[in-house]
C-alpha cells in the first residue's frame, strides 16, 4: 500500500486546484501586463523594486536554503537526513524555477536577457554573476538529482557532484545578498554580512517548506512514513527548525538595534516610521518568527505534527513578510527628490503584483506533486530503506 | 574630446522650472519622466527657516555607480562623447538596478502607473515601438544612446542633449547660448534658463568657462561623500542637501 497521499485522489485533486490557481493568476497577470504594461504594477520610478522582486528573492533564498539542507547529507555526511535528500534536492529546483518565472514577469524585456548578458559580460555586477551562478546552481540541482534518482547516494561522482552544487547555492545567494548589500547609497541594505543574513534565512525557509511538503506527502501524518523518515521528523529536524528560527532572529534583531541605534534617518527612520509603524510587520515578526520559535523550543510540542506544521506555515508566511520589507524598506526613504517627496513613499503591491506571487506559489504546488507522483522523491539509500523492514511494514499497514 | 560638464550658480536660479520645461518638450519625456527637474527643500524653522532649491540634471559621474550594476552594458560612459552617461534601449532588460544604484535619483522607467491624467501614452498611443507617440516628435533619434522616446520596459536619463551637443564645432570649450556660433548646440536647460544661471563647457580644458567658475566660485558636487564624482558642479549659498525629515516630526521638533 502506498501511504504517499499525493501520488493517489487527493494528489490529483490538489494538482487540479494548484494548476487552476496557477492558470487563472497566469492568465489574469499576463492579460494586465499586455494591455497596461508595467504601469499594472504600482512600483514607480522613485520605488523601483517591489513585490515581484520580493517574491523571487524569497524564492531564491528557499531554494538555496534547500541546496544548503541536502548538503547536510550528501556534502557534510549526517545521513539522518538522507530521507529528506531527494525532496529537498527537487524543492530547491522548482522553487527556483518558480522565483525565476516570476523574475521574467518582472522584467522589462526578458528575453533580451538571453543575448545580450552572454553578448555583453559586465562581469562588475553582481547581478550578472546572480545569473551566472543561479544558472549553474540550476544545472548542478538537476544533475544531483539525477544522480539520486539513479540510486547513486555515495558514489564518488555523486559526492563531487554534491559538492559542486553546494559551492553554486552558497555563491548563488552570496551573490543576491552583494546586489543589495554593496549598496552604499542605500544605507538600509548595505552590510557586508549580508551574504550570511540571507545563508542562514533562507535555509531557515527552506526549512519551513520542507516539513510543510514532507507532512503534505503523507496526508499530515507522521506514522505513515517510512521509520527513517519518522525519527528524523521527530528527532534531529525539529531542532534544527528550533536553532534555525533561533538564528534568524538574532539576525533581525541585530539590524534592528543598529538600526534604531543609527543618527542616519535613511536607516533609522526605515525602523521607526515604517516598519515599525506597519501593523503588519509586527505581526510578521512576533506571529511568524517569535511565535513558532517559542513553539519549537519546547522538547515536547516541537514533536507534534500540528506544531511543526504551524511553525512551518508562520516562518514561511514570517519570512515572505521579512523579505518583502527588506526589499521596500531600502527604498522608502525618497533619494535626492525634496518637496516632491515630502514623506515616506507609499507602495502597495497592486493586484497583478499579487497575482505573481500567487502563480510562483502554484507554480511550485504544481510541480511538487508532478515530482511526488513521478519522481519517487521519498528515496533514500537501499540500507536504510532495509533498516527497519518490520517497522516500515507496519507504519504502511496502519 | 572634451569632457561636457555643467555647473549650476544657485546665487542666480530662480527656481522657475523654464529648464525641466525645455528638457521635457526636448526630449518628448512624459509627464513625471523628468530628466531635469528643479528640487525644492525646506531646512530649519522660524525665524530662521529656509526654502532652497537646486535643478538635477543627471551628474553623468566621472565613476558611474549605475554603469557598474548594468548586467548588460545598456548603460554606459562614453569617453568619446565627452563622458556622457547613456543607456542603450537595445540592450536593456529593464531590471531598473541602475536606478536603485544612482545616488541622485535620475533614472526613470515610464513604464509605470501615470503621475497626471489623462495619460497622454493613452492619448497618444505608441507605434512603431515606442511607448508613447505624441504627435510632435525631435527628429533626432538614437536608441543606442537612449536619445528620443524609448520603446516600453526600459530605463531612461538625461542626455545633456547629446544630440544637440554632438554637433559643436570641434575644438569648441564653452557652449554658451550668448554665443551665435553655438547656440544651437546648448543643452535645452542651458540654452533655456532666463537668469543664466547655467554654464555648459569643457573640463579638460583649463581656460573654459566652467572650470573658471569651478574654481573661482567654490564649486562643489552633490553628495560627494559616494565617490561618484559628478561632472555638474554647484556655485552659490544653499549648495548641499537637508537630510530627510518627515513632514510631521519637522513640525514637533
Amino acid at each position: 500500500m502506498n501511504n504517499n497521499i499525493i501520488q493517489g485522489k487527493a494528489g490529483t485533486g490538489l494538482l487540479l486546484l494548484s494548476g487552476l490557481v496557477l492558470l487563472v493568476s497566469l492568465v489574469f497577470a499576463l492579460i494586465n501586463l499586455g494591455t497596461e504594461g508595467h504601469a499594472a504594477f504600482n512600483t514607480s520610478s522613485v520605488l523601483p523594486w517591489g513585490q515581484p522582486i520580493a517574491t523571487y528573492l524569497y524564492f531564491a533564498l528557499a531554494s538555496s536554503g534547500l541546496g544548503l539542507l541536502a548538503s547536510l547529507p550528501l556534502v557534510f555526511g549526517f545521513k539522518q537526513y538522507y530521507p529528506v535528500a531527494k525532496r529537498c534536492i527537487f524543492l530547491s529546483f522548482i522553487i527556483l524555477i518558480s522565483g525565476m518565472m516570476v523574475l521574467a514577469l518582472e522584467l522589462g524585456n526578458v528575453f533580451r536577457m538571453l543575448w545580450v548578458i552572454p553578448l555583453n559580460l559586465q562581469i562588475q555586477s553582481a547581478m550578472f554573476w546572480m545569473g551566472i551562478f543561479y544558472t549553474l546552481d540550476l544545472l548542478f540541482l538537476l544533475w544531483k538529482f539525477q544522480k539520486l534518482d539513479k540510486g547513486e547516494w555515495d558514489s564518488k561522482a555523486s559526492k563531487q557532484v554534491g559538492i559542486a552544487s553546494f559551492i553554486g547555492v552558497l555563491l548563488a545567494s552570496g551573490t543576491v545578498a552583494l546586489i543589495f548589500g554593496m549598496m552604499s547609497m542605500r544605507p538600509f541594505w548595505f552590510d557586508g554580512l549580508l551574504p550570511v543574513y540571507f545563508y542562514f534565512t533562507g535555509i531557515a525557509s527552506g526549512m519551513a517548506a520542507l516539513v510543510f511538503f514532507v507532512y503534505l506527502a503523507y496526508g499530515f501524518q507522521r506514522d505513515r512514513m517510512h521509520p527513517a523518515l519518522q525519527s528524523l521528523m521527530a528527532g534531529a529536524l525539529p531542532k534544527l527548525f528550533a536553532a534555525l528560527i533561533g538564528g534568524t532572529l538574532i539576525f533581525i534583531v541585530a539590524r534592528m538595534i543598529t538600526g534604531l541605534y543609527s543618527n542616519n534617518p535613511e536607516i533609522n527612520l526605515v525602523w521607526t516610521d515604517y516598519l515599525f509603524a506597519s501593523p503588519t510587520y509586527h505581526l510578521s515578526f512576533w506571529g511568524g518568527l517569535v511565535l513558532p520559535l517559542l513553539l519549537m523550543l519546547s522538547p515536547q510540542l516541537r514533536l507534534r505534527v500540528s506544531v511543526q506544521l504551524a511553525a512551518s506555515v508562520l516562518v514561511f508566511l514570517g519570512l515572505f513578510a521579512e523579505r518583502y520589507y527588506f526589499v521596500v524598506g531600502g527604498q522608502v526613504i525618497p533619494l535626492f527628490k525634496g518637496t516632491w517627496y515630502p514623506d515616506l513613499i507609499a507602495y502597495t503591491p497592486s493586484l497583478t503584483e499579487w497575482a505573481l506571487t500567487i502563480m510562483g506559489c502554484a507554480l511550485v504546488f504544481v510541480l511538487y506533486i508532478l515530482g511526488e507522483k513521478y519522481l519517487n522523491l521519498s528515496a533514500m539509500p537501499n540500507y536504510l530503506e532495509n533498516e527497519h523492514p518490520e517497522r516500515a511494514a507496519a507504519a504502511g499497514a496502519s | 574630446m572634451p569632457k561636457w560638464g555643467m555647473v549650476i550658480d544657485l546665487d542666480k536660479c530662480t527656481g522657475c522650472q523654464a529648464c525641466t520645461t525645455a528638457c521635457s518638450m526636448e526630449n518628448n519625456t512624459a509627464p513625471g519622466e523628468s530628466w531635469q527637474d528643479v528640487l525644492y527643500y525646506h531646512e530649519g524653522e522660524y525665524p530662521s527657516g529656509q526654502m532652497k532649491w537646486l535643478p538635477r540634471p543627471c551628474m553623468q559621474c566621472e565613476n558611474p555607480s549605475c554603469v557598474h550594476v548594468c548586467p548588460t552594458r545598456a548603460t554606459y560612459k562614453d569617453e568619446a562623447a565627452g563622458g556622457i552617461v547613456f543607456v542603450d534601449w537595445n540592450k536593456c532588460i529593464g531590471c531598473k538596478y541602475c536606478m536603485i544604484a544612482c545616488p541622485y535619483g535620475v533614472r526613470f522607467y515610464a513604464d509605470e502607473k501615470p503621475l497626471i491624467e489623462p495619460d497622454v501614452r493613452e492619448v497618444y498611443p505608441g507605434t512603431n515601438k515606442q511607448l508613447w507617440s505624441p504627435p510632435y516628435q525631435s527628429p533626432d533619434e538614437d536608441w543606442s544612446r537612449g536619445i528620443g522616446i524609448q520603446p516600453p520596459g526600459v530605463v531612461s536619463k538625461c542626455t545633456f542633449c547629446y544630440h544637440k551637443v554632438k554637433n559643436a564645432p570641434e575644438g569648441t570649450i564653452d557652449l554658451d547660448e550668448d554665443n551665435p556660433d553655438v547656440k544651437e548646440y546648448v543643452p535645452a536647460c542651458v540654452r533655456t534658463c532666463a537668469p543664466k544661471a547655467r554654464y555648459f563647457g569643457d573640463l579638460d580644458d583649463p581656460n573654459s568657462q566652467v572650470n573658471q567658475l569651478i574654481g573661482d566660485k567654490h564649486g562643489v558636487r552633490l553628495k560627494d561623500h559616494t565617490g561618484n564624482r559628478p561632472q555638474v558642479y554647484y556655485l552659490g549659498a544653499g549648495t548641499g542637501i537637508p537630510s530627510f525629515t518627515p513632514p510631521d516630526e519637522g513640525e514637533e521638533s
